[in-house]
């Protein structure tokens, strides 16, 4: 620990750097390493997929220990959104990174051929992966395993998604756990990396052993007592089908609606019938929201499968009239299995099959196959096409913005992203601020940078009850969660224990980590400046408010149907929400960060920490 | 006396265990310095948790040359005594399960039960390791 790998794949070579005092104060670790590295490194307009472009696995100070429920992150210029991407993934990946001896990989060049990499405490080694490439996820963990023989390793691992440069491709972090979002896995794979191997013996201490013992005990207790905690405790992430559904935020039919008839045959009671058997949970988490399972009757008798989670069950379920849970199980374990973003791909298929419904794609397209809704095996042969980029598959692949700028005929109208990143499973027309943290995310369409919808439907902020359609209000309540959790991703966090672990319990987790004094509005002001640090990145690469949007679906076309029927977040809304969003952030109107606020948060002169020759 | 049970079926492999466990036998945290596992099998489909549950006819202690591992009458916890220990590895070649090895100081190590309050029990959330009494047989024929 206190250093971070260096890998050149170009070159063959490897070298430890001594983590520089400042990017720890300033930016700690996770997101804000990331956010840092990336601006210094890159530079602008490189290509996402070329070699220029860098793949870092970062942890947090926290990463390792006993601190409940921590993960890691991949950051990287994203090929799908152009964007600045961070993907946050659980397991037991990014705590071997730390008992590698270090906070972070920054990976970068690419491989003349098909490697991994194999980091056996501390010592790096680039393998030949040409017998492991083009095998799926589940066969590359076997296969590595029984070459290292040692099932104890732990791999980050593409598919062949990845290895295609699928723009929506994930990366693996065995078992069910993966930096699913953005098309990370199409970055490993443009540096023909298949995989990255870690076993590491070092143990991490904490700056104040018995406070950081005590923090750990407060936490563990915040986390029993918060009824949110213990929800995904028993039922896990799809108990919030029902939810979605009743509040009409489902996303249905490619999101024309926000309620599904067939919700209960995707929630926590159907999937627990069907297939559950216990609980699971990543390195050092009590919450243990996963739950694996053998799928008990039918075709997919026999199965074994994690938990389909909320995201996925919407997107892969309702958003394609998929009622049936072991189908969706079935075509989710497939996504992971060739390595592509289940959401992302549940957005993509949903858009390929009103395409075809509409006529812009058609039997000649697909070779005779039929798009329908409803249709596991229609959703199974795009699935496939779209790993292997065969035909059709190969502007699919592209993700749904550049498939509909390919593809013309309308399709723009019912192609559901933010900045190009297909958009998660909550339909925000009738919760305008959901709709605003959507539109403001940094990576694109993505709910986990603030997710407001719990305070719409129902919660009170600063002790007063919000309205659910007001836009008024709105800004303020993004910038802040916004702020929040992007502190709280260098930790780095999870997003279900923060329901449970009180800020003041993080700052002292921290503090006693470290050594370093944290306080509630010092961790504000620490997410503020990440959030600032990565929308310069944005800005340089032509992002602007024009880019702050929402798909036409959200923006010109009502609900339906419904309790909501009639609502919808038009360009005019949005364009109040953005200045109130603006104004709150101290941007100027077209969403760029004043000089006041640069030099509030230091950025003004905190110097360049990376460049070139930090690679060397 | 009693005993640590461990269950597959609540394990939740989430390894707090070994964390703690590896935190007061090595003084940091890691699971690969602890004094027990946690195995994954069929796509961690299981967790399987592995502790030493203190044999009655401990391989360990009667493998040892030395006569550097004994058995508390009392408590029933396999102890090492590392003045008497002479690194020789044979209790780490013994012990089926892995249970015993050679720590940092390259000295036998294996768990001591926490002097009666083991930690891994304490942070177990899901419940899959547990304490038990022993019943004589005696008291089961009864």
């Amino acid at each position: 620990m206190g250093k971070l790998l260096l890998v050149d794949l170009s070159k063959g070579t490897s070298k430890e750097l001594p983590l520089d005092p400042k990017l720890a104060e300033y930016y700690v670790g996770g997101k804000g390493f990331g956010a840092k590295i990336l601006y210094d490194l890159l530079p602008a307009g490189c290509d996402p997929l070329g070699s220029e472009n860098i793949l870092m696995f970062m942890t947090g100070p926290l990463t390792g220990t006993l601190a409940p429920a921590n993960r890691g992150c991949v950051v990287t210029r994203s090929p799908l959104t152009g964007t600045f991407a961070d993907s946050y993934f659980g397991g037991h990946f990014a705590q071997e990174i730390r008992f590698c001896g270090f906070d972070g990989i920054i990976i970068g060049g690419a491989a003349a051929e098909p490697s991994y990499i194999w980091i056996d405490d501390g010592k790096v080694e680039i393998r030949t992966a040409g017998n492991i490439w083009g095998l799926d996820t589940f066969a590359t963990v076997e296969k590595i395993r029984e070459e290292l023989g040692d099932n104890s390793v732990k791999t980050a691992c593409i598919g062949p998604a990845g290895e295609n440069m699928v723009s929506f491709a994930l990366i693996n972090c065995e078992y069910n756990r993966h930096a699913g979002r953005a098309g990370t896995g199409a970055v490993m794979g443009s540096k023909n990396l298949k995989a990255v191997v870690l076993r590491g013996n070092k143990a991490v201490i904490s700056a104040e052993p018995a406070a950081f013992g005590e923090a750990i005990d407060t936490a563990y207790k915040e986390l029993a007592a918060d009824d949110t905690v213990t929800s995904f405790t028993g039922n896990g992430t799809p108990a919030s089908i029902d939810f979605a559904n009743e509040e009409q935020l489902l996303p249905t039919h490619n999101y024309y609606n926000g309620t599904f008839d067939g919700a209960a045959g995707l929630n926590a009671v159907a999937q627990r019938d069907s297939f559950w058997l216990r609980n699971v949970a990543c390195a050092g988490c009590p919450i243990a929201c996963g739950k694996v399972g053998i799928i008990k009757r039918g075709k997919r008798k026999g199965l074994v499968t994690d938990v389909v989670e909320y995201e996925t069950a919407s997107m892969m379920g309702s958003n394609l009239g998929l009622s049936d849970i072991r189908e969706v199980a079935y075509l989710v374990k497939k996504c992971d299995a060739l390595g592509l973003d289940g959401m992302s791909a549940g957005g993509m298929v949903g858009f390929a099959i009103e395409a075809f419904q509409k006529g812009v794609i058609t039997q000649h397209d697909t070779g005779g196959q039929e798009l329908k809704f409803g249709d596991s095996a229609a959703v199974e042969f795009l699935l496939d096409i779209i790993a292997g980029r065969n035909g059709l598959g190969d502007i699919l692949a592209r993700g749904v913005k550049l498939a509909a700028a390919e593809l013309q005929g309308g399709t723009e109208d019912y192609a559901v992203h933010i900045k190009g990143l297909e958009s998660p499973a909550w339909g925000p027309r009738s919760v305008p601020g959901m709709a605003l943290a959507l539109a403001t995310a940094d990576r694109g369409g993505c709910h986990q940078r603030a997710f407001p919808i719990l305070y719409e439907v129902g919660g009170q902020w600063k002790g007063r009850d919000v309205e659910r359609l007001t836009l008024e209000g709105k800004g303020e309540i993004v910038a802040h969660l916004q702020n929040y959790l992007a502190a709280l991703d260098t930790l780095v966090k999870c997003d279900f224990a923060a329901y449970g672990i009180k800020d003041y319990t993080y700052c002292r987790l921290l503090e006693t980590a470290t050594g370093t004094e944290w306080n509630v509005d010092k961790l504000l002001q620490l997410g503020d400046r990440i959030w600032n640090q990565v929308r310069l990145f944005n800005l340089r690469e032509g992002f602007s408010r024009a880019d702050d949007s929402l798909p036409r679906r959200f923006s010109s076309e009502t609900l339906p149907e419904g309790p909501f029927e009639g609502q919808m977040v038009n360009p005019s809304d949005l364009g109040r929400l953005l200045d109130e969003y603006y104004s709150v952030r101290s941007w100027d109107g077209d969403g760029k960060p004043t000089d006041q606020k640069l030099e509030e948060l230091y950025l003004d002169r905190i110097p360049v920490l990376f460049d070139k020759s930090s690679l060397e | 006396m009693y005993y640590l049970r461990s269950e597959f079926d609540l394990c939740t492999g989430c390894e707090a265990c070994m964390l703690v466990c590896s935190n007061r036998a090595a003084g940091g945290y890691n699971p690969r310095r602890a004094r027990m596992k946690v195995l994954s099998e069929n796509e961690n489909l299981v967790n399987r948790p592995l502790v030493c549950t203190q044999c009655e006819n401990p391989f360990c202690m009667n493998s040892c040359p030395f006569d550097a591992i004994s058995k508390d009458e009392t408590s029933g916890v396999v102890l090492v005594d590392k003045e008497k220990c002479t690194s020789c590895g044979n209790c780490v070649a013994a012990c089926p399960d892995g249970m015993i090895r050679l720590g940092a100081d390259k000295k036998a190590d294996k768990c001591d039960f926490c002097e009666g309050d083991p930690l891994c029990v304490k942070y177990c959330v899901p419940g899959a390791l547990k304490l038990v009494a022993r019943l004589e047989q005696q008291e089961v024929q009864e």
